[in-house]
């Protein structure tokens, strides 16, 4: 019981004392003294009296017993305090992290769930029904690819700031992921609910200043007023539904959610479904419109442009199922379906009409399919596949989307032109940001946009824009073609300009595969 | 409390009959030790015969090392034997110490060599 210098090893000379009365009162008070520790009062003490006999020091001894208990009480109590407070602060630390994005440190979509199901539950007993606004930033993508994820993040974070500054303290502010945020206005009427729409509106229309950098982003925002009984999801679906409205009809803006809206919608997810049922049954057609060299009048090439005609809704056009495959990111997957397609078509020609003669598929990929890792090395298998030599083939992109320098895209873009194939800017004069990649020689050819070309033989003012963008192709020592070219006077214009190739209804419509076959059989014979 | 120093440097701490030893005592008691012994250390004699108590705070203080080499507390009753008991038992103790009822065997272990 003790160590090697305790008390029991040297006792020996204790002189037990006289013998203890079983009569003495002492042991009744003993008794109760025993009874009233074990009833856990450990505070309780007994004197000993002046006898100093053994019965005192039992009770002497059971006074320190209590004494070292009680101490071992508190002492427990003050580590069980202690740990309760490191539990707690733990566990706060978990919902922080369950509930709460940790970028922003808003409410991440599960609580925002939860507020919003609160909200609708305080509706049922007389509140006003929640209303729920969805906002997603239109130039985030282009931020991050321009200045990078840091500058993004921070940008992310200032964003937060400033919807939470709008808000009152009882309404929730959610990040749902990337750059789409939520919030849920509890007990307020329309008026208040898109008065807040329109103050987030205002407060990013400022520019935002992140790591440095003055960025611009605006948001369109979705709102969906909550009818009482109704579900916390669909009212976030419906509140992105109205977004979304927004963000394909006017960036920028506020939409209200209406029913039609969940319509088309549902509408897009079965156009997805259709697009992708007709991809893999290759209901898809591709039609080929000619590009023409102005000075020769030679057919220099074809644009490849999908046709889709619908089983039950016939021909569609093709901005608006690209549009649901962008959304719904069957873009990749549409790409690579027309590039077979066409490469496959440019092979039989080559054998059957072309031979050798000079001629250049164009094809249209979007922003999204460049940025895929695989892109390039895909393109580069197509054409192995169909024997097509690579410097026949040019692929286009928008210039409108794209936006930034993402290192992706500019990757891929090396990797294609290392093996040959051909990059072209479309639409050139729609957007701002392509002269990056024309100055850094990232493309082979400039397609300039039909509103530049518009009105090119009458107005003078048009013909030195184009004159101005051609100098500046020609000074980076690449070739355009011009886009929309109606007019024999517009070609000829465009030819004394220095544009080296057009393309437009005064050569031809897209048209079939067959019809092009036709067409290039008389072209080359 | 009493203190009285013999030639070879043994200290004798008396306390009176009926004291009781709480925490600001034992460290007035340890203080006064360590003063007497200065830089070197010497055995420490403490009769206890009789003390009503020994507190908690005060059996902390004399678990604390001192300039004390060695300990001896010397009592006669079971009181004392008890209160001992909880001294050497209960708190861990820095130098050699053990209870005694005979004081001439306390010395003799307190002058033993080694």
């Amino acid at each position: 019981m003790t160590g090697p210098h305790g008390p029991d090893e040297h006792l020996d000379d204790y002189a037990p004392g006289p013998p203890i009365s079983p009569n003495d009162e002492r042991l009744d008070g003993l008794v109760q003294f025993v009874v009233e520790l074990a009833a856990g009062r450990l505070d309780r003490r007994m004197d000993p009296s002046p006898a100093d006999d053994r019965v005192d020091a039992v009770t002497v001894g059971l006074n320190m017993l209590a004494e070292e208990l009680q101490a071992l009480n508190e002492d427990m109590e003050v580590r069980v305090a202690e740990r309760t407070a490191q539990l707690e602060a733990a566990q706060h630390q978990l919902e922080r992290v369950a509930l709460y994005d940790p970028l922003t440190g808003l409410a991440n979509r599960s609580l925002l769930g939860d507020r919003i199901r609160r909200a609708m539950g305080q509706a049922e007993h007389g509140a006003a029904a929640p209303a729920v606004l969805v906002l997603d930033l239109d130039s985030f993508k282009a931020v991050n690819d321009s200045f990078g994820h840091t500058v993004g993040d921070l940008l992310l974070v200032e964003v937060a700031d400033r919807l939470r500054a709008i808000v009152a303290d009882t309404d929730t502010v959610a990040r749902l992921g990337g750059d789409e945020f939520a919030l849920v206005v509890l007990d307020s009427g329309p008026e208040r609910v898109l008065d807040i729409a329109d103050r987030i509106i205002a407060a990013l229309e400022s520019p935002i200043l992140a790591g440095g950098h003055s960025c611009w982003v605006g948001a369109s925002i979705g709102v969906c007023f909550a009818i009482r009984g109704q579900a916390a999801d669909t009212l976030l679906r419906d509140a992105d539904t109205a977004m979304y409205e927004a963000k394909t009809r006017a960036p920028g803006t506020v939409q209200i959610y209406e029913p039609a809206m969940h319509s088309a919608a549902l509408s897009r997810v079965r156009l997805a479904e259709d697009l992708r049922t007709a991809m893999a049954a290759d209901q898809l057609q591709v039609h080929y419109q000619p590009i023409v060299e102005l000075r020769t009048g030679r057919l220099a090439g074809v644009e490849a442009l999908v046709r889709w005609n619908h089983p039950e809704r016939g021909p569609l056009p093709p901005e608006s199922f690209v549009a649901v495959a962008e959304a719904t990111g069957l873009v990749g997957t549409l790409d690579r379906w027309v590039l077979d397609a066409a490469v496959a078509q440019l092979a039989r020609w080559r054998a059957g009409v072309l031979g050798d003669t000079p001629f250049d598929l164009h094809v249209n990929i979007s922003p999204m399919g460049f940025r895929s890792p695989r892109f390039a090395d895909d393109v580069v298998a197509c054409l192995a596949r169909h024997g097509v030599p690579h410097g026949s083939v040019m692929l286009e992109i928008t210039e409108t989307q794209m936006m930034g320098e993402d290192a992706q895209t500019l990757q891929q873009m090396e990797t294609l032109r290392s093996a040959g194939i051909g990059v072209a800017i479309d639409d050139f004069g729609t957007g701002c940001s392509s002269l990056t990649y024309v100055r850094r020689l990232f493309v082979d050819l400039i397609k300039i946009d039909r509103s530049l070309i518009t009105g090119l033989d009458t107005d003078a003012h048009q013909r030195d824009v184009a004159a101005a963008i051609l100098a500046v192709v020609d000074a980076f020592g690449l070739a355009a073609v011009a886009e929309g070219v109606e007019t024999a006077a517009q070609a000829e214009t465009l030819a004394e300009l220095g544009c080296r190739y057009g393309q437009g209804y005064l050569w031809g419509r897209p048209v079939s595969a067959d019809t092009m076959t036709g067409r290039l059989r008389q072209s080359v014979h | 409390m009493s203190f009285a120093v013999e030639p070879d440097g043994l200290i004798r701490l008396s306390w009176g009959r009926g004291v009781r030893i709480t925490g600001e005592l034992a460290r007035t008691a340890m203080a006064r030790v360590d003063e007497i012994n200065g830089e070197t250390g010497h055995p420490l004699l403490v009769s206890m015969a009789g003390t009503a108590e020994l507190t908690r705070e005060a059996r902390m203080v004399f678990g604390r090392r001192c300039s004390a080499t060695r300990i001896a507390l010397v009592g006669r009753s079971a009181v004392d034997r008890v209160i001992a008991n909880f001294a050497l038992g209960v708190t861990h103790v820095p130098v050699p110490t053990r209870f005694f009822t005979s004081e001439p065997a306390a010395v003799v272990w307190l002058r033993k060599p080694g």
